[in-house]
């Protein structure tokens, strides 16, 4: 069976410190100036002293229904054979228009190798060697889960199962294999 | 790129050919070298990380000769295999282009960013014909030695004393000392905390959610997401630690001593203490009783601006939770000069709810020694104490020692910032030079303009670090350090409850002319006459004599990185001493309860838990009971200014490593929307923070997670010195705004003042 990967980002425990974004950037070679990820601590929000941060994971979202892959017109966007979306860079000529369709503004044009580019689990580097995404290997808190959401014993079959969960911009029908566990502060408890 | 004008870099052309003035290109940096690929030492490579004083096991590996990704080791389960970011961007410092990787020696004015390229051969002859002649002039006293702490300044303090220095200082006084040495005159020991095992929490602004530490930070997310603790936070700020507590009480700052006195009031009136435990372990505790009996919470609430009614709920929500239940007695001070009475009153919570070796409480290391001696049997081997025949003696008194009331801080790194009185005032006596090793006082110690006074009164200075930091800018040596990926060092202990070793190892071959600095100061010992005190021959036969010969195990440990050994073991907790007495036959008879109760014994004088203490009274009248002193921190038209760390950045030492430089260069002034309205101020306006020390301009970030009264910046940031390229004049220089207060007893340097705030 073809493998349906999903990232699970939680978070009550992401704590903002970036040791996400540093391991990507040195896993994958990622130029200085552009990045692939990162999670952006905003707020805080409400009166104080009931106040919380909000912790956005900013990255691919692996669209099911993904509008780069739609617009490309090589062929240089497509999704592999376990969904990822992907980017074929010879196939690039560097239009952009995969870079302006996204709506999560995560496609960069890479300085070094002139093509489009963003996360993609880290699957030619760590998932090749059959890894978890580096991520998801360093975070201090525990907050990343990564894994097959058709295998039903998965660990992120089993907490999409028992937590609430919510995706980014899901009214524009772009399915993101990314889902978030929304914090208990500010009021929506899980 | 740093902008120079045209006269300053001809008059830096013209001191030499080896010399040139601060251009694109820094003399002795790594990027006056070729870039080479990049040797790895091995397919993945397990060590110990140097980007915090934390010092997390990790595993690295080397990607295509060019980069290295470095994770956690997970052999050391409590971490996790986890690293953060400042860990994670180690690589970025090996191959750092404005890392320097020659000896330079200045050649300019102090501080005026002219150096030449040396030999080692020249530097450690210039190092012991300046230090040799001072000590034949003014006595080997009058060279200060100070080091960042770890296995460093075992060898970097081992030549100040070869050489005969009494003075040698860790950063212990500018950030953790306080609760180390609160707990040694209560407990006679340091104590550690079981995070993960608590069901109730209270923190008093230690955010380990940004002031990183590996098993701890998990450990406390462990339990409060796993295990449904209850955190309640008391910081004057909202940081990222009060955002995922269950309460946050913006409290005043300089004020939780009052509420940890409230606390200890409740659970004694209202009889919640632990009496058996108290019996049986505490000295003092009459004496402490009646002093506590004053401090109600009604007394605290307007000192503190906490609620009354939330102290008493508190005192009794922890106590029902004891002995599962702990009060983290804090990293970094020093929040009042009343440091060692705040350290002491939580620690005093802690003995009252009887959390002293239990789970979820405070518990005594057991390194090898103790841990064999329950077991019966040799369960892990005991490191050797390597030491030296004829190290002299040194007659002078340490210059922070001629006050009685620090009997205490000299064996724990001293009162680093009393260099500057003596420096300056001949207080005790003079200084004529000053010897470092990767620490940056120009950013840690208070006051930079009396540091950097006390720097320019100084014969001579030698600085060893990786850069040319805020402080090496004004030295008259520097020594390239090897980055912890380049050095091997000595096997270090990591035992919690239960012992455990690990080490650090080279993972790539050394990039450029540097070298780890115990062979450098084993070397300078060499050119000074004194390198007979350094037996050694290299890094593997101190480890091989460290491991009592045994190679066998030496070769497990550089293969694991890390090795623990046996099981947990906490005293009074009968869970884990039947797991324990099952595992080793020969242990030692349990009490009739099932638990090592009788066995637990502190170092102190009576053997007990000292909640007040005759022999603090003895060097500190007044201070042997445990009392509130009130404090003036700030004028009453002044702010209160606090700082604190952030997850990406370690205190004076990150802030030029380029992928943590690029993740934040720049400190925001937090301030209150309430006070930033009325001074007009919007975030991102330029402002403009005075104490009674110096002055800082900087950006404002208005936000409603601080108190009105109150403005806070993450510390190390606005370097003022031109080396430090990507870190100078960004942010806020909090060093610049705190004035040289120490506080008594503990000696620590004060972190708290007030400041005035205007628009720029």
């Amino acid at each position: 069976m073809k493998k349906r990967y999903v990232m699970i980002h939680d978070e009550n425990r992401c704590i903002g410190c970036q040791a996400c974004n540093v391991a990507c950037r040195s896993e994958n070679s990622v130029p200085e100036g552009v990045t692939r990820l990162q999670v952006r601590v905003e707020g805080p929000f409400g009166e104080a002293p009931d106040l919380h941060f909000k912790y956005h994971r900013v990255s691919c979202q692996q669209c099911e229904n993904a509008p780069c892959v739609t617009v490309c017109p090589t062929g240089a966007a497509y999704f592999d054979d376990n969904g990822i979306v992907t980017i074929n860079k010879d196939k690039c000529v560097g239009c952009m228009y995969c870079v302006a369709a996204c709506p999560y503004k995560v496609r960069f044009m890479n300085p070094e190798t002139k093509a489009a580019d963003k996360c993609n689990f880290c699957k030619d580097t760590r998932l090749a060697r059959g890894e978890d995404p580096a991520c998801v290997s360093v975070c201090p808190t525990d907050a990343l889960t990564f894994g097959d959401a058709n295998d039903v014993n998965s660990e992120v079959s089993k907490l999409l199962n028992t937590k609430i969960s919510y995706q980014d911009k899901s009214h524009l029908g772009t399915q993101p294999r990314i889902y978030r566990i929304p914090t208990k502060r500010g009021g929506i408890q899980s | 790129m740093i902008e120079l004008d045209r006269r300053s870099f001809l008059k830096g052309a013209g001191a030499g050919g080896a010399t040139c003035a601060l251009a694109s290109i820094l003399p002795g940096s790594l990027a006056a070298l070729e870039k080479e690929p990049l040797k790895a030492l091995g397919e993945e490579v397990a060590s110990i990380c140097e980007m915090c004083s934390t010092r997390c096991p990790i595993k690295a590996r080397v990607i295509n000769g060019k980069n290295v990704y470095i994770s956690g080791n997970k052999e050391a389960k409590s971490f996790g295999g986890k690293v953060c970011a400042r860990g994670g961007a180690g690589h970025d410092l090996l191959y750092d282009p404005q890392r320097i990787v020659k000896p330079l020696k200045r050649v300019g004015k102090r501080g005026d960013g002219q150096w030449a390229e040396v030999s080692w051969q020249e530097a450690y002859e210039l190092m012991a014909d300046k230090l040799n002649t001072i000590k034949k002039e003014f006595g080997a006293e009058t060279v200060a030695f100070s080091s960042k702490k770890g296995s460093l300044s075992g060898h970097f303090f081992h030549f100040a004393k070869a050489f005969g220095s009494p003075n040698t200082f860790t950063h212990g006084s500018l950030c953790p000392g306080a609760y180390v040495m609160a707990s040694k005159a209560m407990f006679g020991t340091k104590l550690k905390r079981d995070l993960s095992n608590a069901k109730y929490i209270i923190n008093f602004g230690h955010n380990l959610y940004e002031g990183i530490n590996m098993s701890e930070t998990r450990n406390l997310m462990k339990a409060q997401a796993d295990r449904g603790a209850k955190l309640v936070v008391f910081e004057p700020r909202f940081s990222i630690v009060a955002d995922k507590a269950d309460e946050w009480h913006p409290i005043r700052p300089g004020t939780d001593v009052a509420i940890a006195l409230a606390i200890c009031h409740v659970l004694i009136s209202d009889d919640l203490h632990d009496k058996a435990f108290i019996d049986q372990y505490v000295e003092g505790f009459d004496e402490f009783a009646k002093e506590v009996q004053h401090y109600t919470p009604e007394w605290a609430e307007p000192i503190t601006d906490i609620k009354a009614t939330d102290i008493r709920r508190i005192a009794r929500e922890i106590a029902a939770e004891a002995p599962h239940a702990l009060v983290d007695y804090g990293h970094r001070a020093t929040f009042t000069t009343e440091e060692f009475e705040m350290r002491r009153a939580i620690f005093a919570i802690n003995v009252l709810l009887g959390n002293i070796e239990r789970k979820g409480g405070l518990y005594l290391g057991k390194k090898a020694k103790t841990y064999n001696k329950f077991a019966g049997e040799k369960v892990a081997p005991t490191l050797a104490k390597l030491t030296v025949e004829g190290m002299p003696k040194p007659s002078a008194k340490r210059i922070d020692q001629s006050d009685k009331q620090y009997t205490m801080t000299w064996k724990n790194g001293g009162i680093y910032q009393s260099v500057l009185e003596a420096a300056l005032n001949d207080k005790p006596y003079g200084l004529k030079a000053w010897v470092m090793a990767r620490t940056n006082p120009m950013q840690t110690m208070n006051d930079r303009a009396k540091v950097l006074a006390a720097m320019k009164k100084m014969e001579f200075i030698v600085v060893c670090d990786v850069y040319i930091s805020e402080t090496a800018a004004y030295a008259d040596l520097i020594l390239p350090e090897s980055t912890y990926l380049e050095r091997d060092e000595d096997v270090a202990d990591k035992s919690g409850k239960n012992p455990a070793y690990y080490v650090r190892q080279r993972v790539v071959e050394t990039i450029g002319d540097t070298k780890p600095s115990w062979q450098i100061f084993k070397e300078a010992a060499d050119a000074m006459g004194i390198g007979n005190l350094f037996p050694w021959q290299d890094m593997e036969t101190r480890q091989f004599a460290q491991l009592n010969g045994d190679a066998q195990e030496l070769k497990r440990l550089k293969e694991k990185g890390y090795l623990s050994y046996g099981k947990p073991l906490l005293l009074r907790e009968p869970s884990l001493v039947q797991a324990f007495v099952e595992q080793y036959p020969q242990a030692k008879a349990t009490d009739a309860d099932g638990t090592y109760s009788s066995q637990l014994k502190f170092k102190t004088p009576s053997g007990k838990i000292e909640l007040s203490s005759t022999q603090v009274e003895s060097f500190a009248p007044g201070r042997g009971v445990i009392r509130y002193r009130p404090v003036e921190l700030k004028q009453a038209d002044e702010l209160y200014f606090i700082q604190g760390k952030v997850a990406v950045h370690t205190n004076g030492a990150t802030h030029n490593v380029p992928m943590l430089a690029n993740l934040m260069s720049d400190n925001g002034l937090w301030i209150h929307p309430v006070t930033a309205g009325k001074l007009g101020i919007q975030t991102g306006d330029r402002i403009r923070v005075t104490s009674s020390v110096g002055s800082e301009e900087g950006s404002a970030l208005v936000t409603p997670g601080i108190r009105q009264d109150t403005v806070f910046a993450y510390m190390g940031f606005g370097s003022k010195t031109k080396e430090l390229v990507r870190a100078t004049g960004k942010g806020i220089h909090c060093g610049n705004l705190l004035p040289d207060r120490t506080a008594p007893v503990v000696g620590m340097n004060l972190h708290t003042t007030g400041v005035k705030l205007a628009k720029v």
